[in-house]
């Protein structure tokens, strides 16, 4: 059962051997992509020359490869995506990105960073795409569309495993699809967190995947494949948050708090008493502020305030201005949960 | 069912929003079928098809088992002479109080240790009386590409060297620790910004730091004497000293510049989650950072298989193996640096 794909596709290739393979794809409209490496359709490799066959592949579709990897740097620890167009289009996973148009850095190889917004996200396979916002031109790689990466086949991943490190770069590591679903990959590439999100190739250095979870064991992990992507692609551009999966909470209007005691005083808004390690301390909010404007409106009194907030979800960024011995300051809150 | 399926969304929901890490999922009933193992990249069958790797280490490698337990093994070994010299992981046999060692079929139970080199965490061992053995075959600088075939020492039976597959995956360069196990009790802001890199943001209650009269928007400029610039640079001072030992400091304060006298105390450590990913600290190598230079690459070896060599498909001893630093990361000193350790310590 398991060596139908080998058994079928040998045949397919003696076909195809001798019906002259070029005529026959041009004919039938297929690309020679994964599917061409010889060690493909091995159950495993023999000879050293059949080693040298995967190492050769791996070496020559590489650096591109690494170029296009980048680290995605959130509020708390590192992910990885790959840019897949030259104006800075980038997938990762959704448990990367966390929702919707939230803003993002990306360190590219080079260790320089970018602005960058998130996208849409499919909640319930982990896909999500971003975007950097800063005009230029990206190295990028291309997505495998052929839909041809099958069980047994040769893959190598990629990542900033733990965060950036410009030293030492991305992080290599070889591997076979060990199973494949219509919406996850598995593969015996060891990955680890800071991985999340980062690229899965196949042997010609074409795009088939994206990091989502590991198992227990070192050597079973999953990827989003990317007709995930390629299946959602108007709706990842467009920002939509797809499903009520795991992977990403869809905002909740009005679940959003910023973690402080207010009090109506001729002054306006007084602070009251900030919760210690909450969302308001962190953004270096005081006891004895007066709250001015939040989001860009005046805010009179405390029923302004939670006017506003009524629309907001948790894990949104908000901007408040405060009055503080005369001055003002213009700070940014990320809504706690509450 | 129902519930199993909810159970790993509540897991999905902790990993993956707590720490923008990994979810972590069993594999489920689902998850059977597949590849077979012996076809996946360390599987039996692809192990096959380096049975000329595996002879280099069935004659070059050495199973190193310490207090006497000779069935148990520790550790692994280098063969770098062909009179029964032999490099390993030198601190992970510190505290043995005996060691033997079998090199292909034959137990050798006269052990001597020649020497250790700290810096790299190497021992040398000696044979004794003299007995003829193969050494590996040094590689160069060049033999060290990225994403080429490495070969390690795997799991062994009594008579049967087996390997264990990688490949380089990361730039070879040097190791050090961004953390010393001494704290001045200070958090600084993680600006990157350099001038804001010292910048006393917050003290811990009770520690050195806030005891010595350090204040929160302190700049520090010094420690020990060591101008502090880089981050690594507080680390390297810290490095060799112990909870209780003082550190003379200098911070900004406005315009003046103050000495400060700092008594030092233990780092309370928390695992980090990539450690608890990796199996936690047991399964990792408990030295495996300060290394001016190493190979890394991700053969899934375990702790306990250090200190034998790290083959290219040629056969050649391209580095050898000192220390399982993750999940996904294993380093080994390379070729040139164990030329040198081995031309300083057996001669």
């Amino acid at each position: 059962m398991s060596l139908y794909p080998y058994f079928a596709r040998s045949i397919l290739r003696c076909l195809v051997c001798g019906l002259l393979a070029g005529a026959l794809c041009l004919l039938a409209g297929v690309e020679l992509g994964a599917a061409s490496f010889t060690f493909n359709e091995k159950e495993v490799p023999q000879t050293k020359e059949d080693l040298l066959e995967i190492q050769t592949a791996l070496v020559e579709n590489l650096e591109p490869a690494r170029e296009a990897t980048v680290s995605i740097r959130l509020k708390e620890g590192f992910g990885s995506g790959v840019i897949v167009s030259p104006d800075g289009l980038i997938l990762s996973a959704a448990h990367v990105t966390g929702g919707v148009n939230k803003e993002l850095t990306v360190i590219l190889n080079d260790g320089s960073e970018r602005k960058a917004v998130s996208m849409g996200l499919q909640s319930e396979t982990d896909a999500a795409m971003l975007r950097i916002t800063e005009e230029g031109q990206y190295p990028y790689v291309d997505l495998n569309r052929d839909d041809d990466y099958l069980q047994g086949h040769w893959v190598f991943a990629l990542g900033h495993s733990g965060g950036f490190d410009k030293e030492r770069g991305p992080v290599l590591r070889l591997g076979r699809i060990v199973m494949n679903s219509r919406t996850t990959l598995h593969t015996d590439c060891k990955v680890i967190g800071g991985d999340s999100g980062g690229p899965l190739f196949d042997m010609s250095g074409k795009l088939i995947g994206i990091h989502s979870r590991v198992s227990h064991t070192v050597e079973q992990n999953m990827h989003v494949p990317i007709r995930e992507y390629v299946d959602h692609w108007k709706d990842l551009e467009s920002g939509e948050f797809i499903g009520d999966g795991a992977f990403a909470k869809r905002p909740v209007k009005g679940s959003g708090f910023l973690g402080f005691a207010s009090e109506d005083t001729d002054d306006g808004l007084l602070v009251g008493e900030v919760l210690e390690d909450g969302p308001a301390a962190g953004a270096g909010i005081q006891t004895g502020d007066i709250v001015l404007e939040l989001e860009g409106e005046k805010i009179p009194d405390r029923a302004q305030l939670q006017s506003i907030l009524k629309e907001k979800a948790s894990g949104d960024e908000v901007e408040i201005v405060i009055l503080r011995d005369g001055e003002q300051k213009n700070l940014k809150v990320t809504l706690g949960e509450k | 069912m129902m519930q199993a399926w909810l159970a790993r969304l509540a897991w999905a929901r902790v990993f993956g929003l707590l720490s923008a890490g990994f979810v972590v999922f069993s594999p489920t009933a689902s998850a059977q079928g597949g590849l077979p193992g012996a076809f996946r990249i360390n599987g039996k069958d692809v192990w096959r098809a380096f049975e000329p790797q595996r002879e280099i280490l069935q004659q070059s490698s050495a199973v190193i088992c310490k207090d006497g337990r000779a069935r148990i093994r520790s550790l692994y070994g280098v063969i770098v002479s062909d009179d029964g010299h032999i490099l390993t992981k030198a601190s992970e046999i510190e505290h043995a109080s005996q060691l033997s060692l079998r090199i292909g079929n034959t137990v050798y139970t006269d052990v001597e240790r020649l020497g250790v080199d700290r810096d790299w965490d190497v021992a040398l061992l000696k044979v004794a009386p003299d007995v003829p053995t193969i050494p590996v075959t040094l590689g160069h600088e060049g033999d060290i590409q990225l994403g080429h075939w490495v070969v390690s020492n795997g799991s062994t039976s009594r008579s049967q060297r087996r390997v264990k597959l990688g490949i380089i995956s990361a730039t070879t360069r040097g190791i050090s620790s961004d953390k010393s196990h001494v704290v001045l009790g200070i958090g600084f802001g993680v600006n990157e910004d350099e001038e804001m890199l010292w910048k006393v943001e917050s003290l811990t209650e009770g520690k050195g730091a806030q005891k010595a009269g350090v204040q929160v928007d302190d700049v520090l400029l010094s420690a020990d004497g060591i101008a502090l610039a880089k981050r690594e640079d507080l680390v390297k001072v810290l490095k060799d000293k112990e909870p209780g030992d003082m550190v003379a400091i200098e911070v900004k304060r406005g315009e003046e510049t103050l000495r400060l006298d700092v008594e030092l105390s233990a780092r309370e450590e928390r695992m980090t989650r990539n450690e608890q990913m990796s199996g936690g600290e047991l399964q990792l190598s408990a030295r495996r950072s300060e290394f001016s230079r190493v190979i890394q690459h991700d053969t899934p070896v375990n702790y306990d298989d250090m200190g034998g060599p790290l083959l290219n498909l040629d056969g050649v001893c391209i580095g050898m193996n000192i220390a399982r630093a993750s999940r996904v990361a294993t380093y080994a000193i390379p070729a040139a640096e164990l030329r040198e350790i081995i031309s300083r310590m057996v001669e």
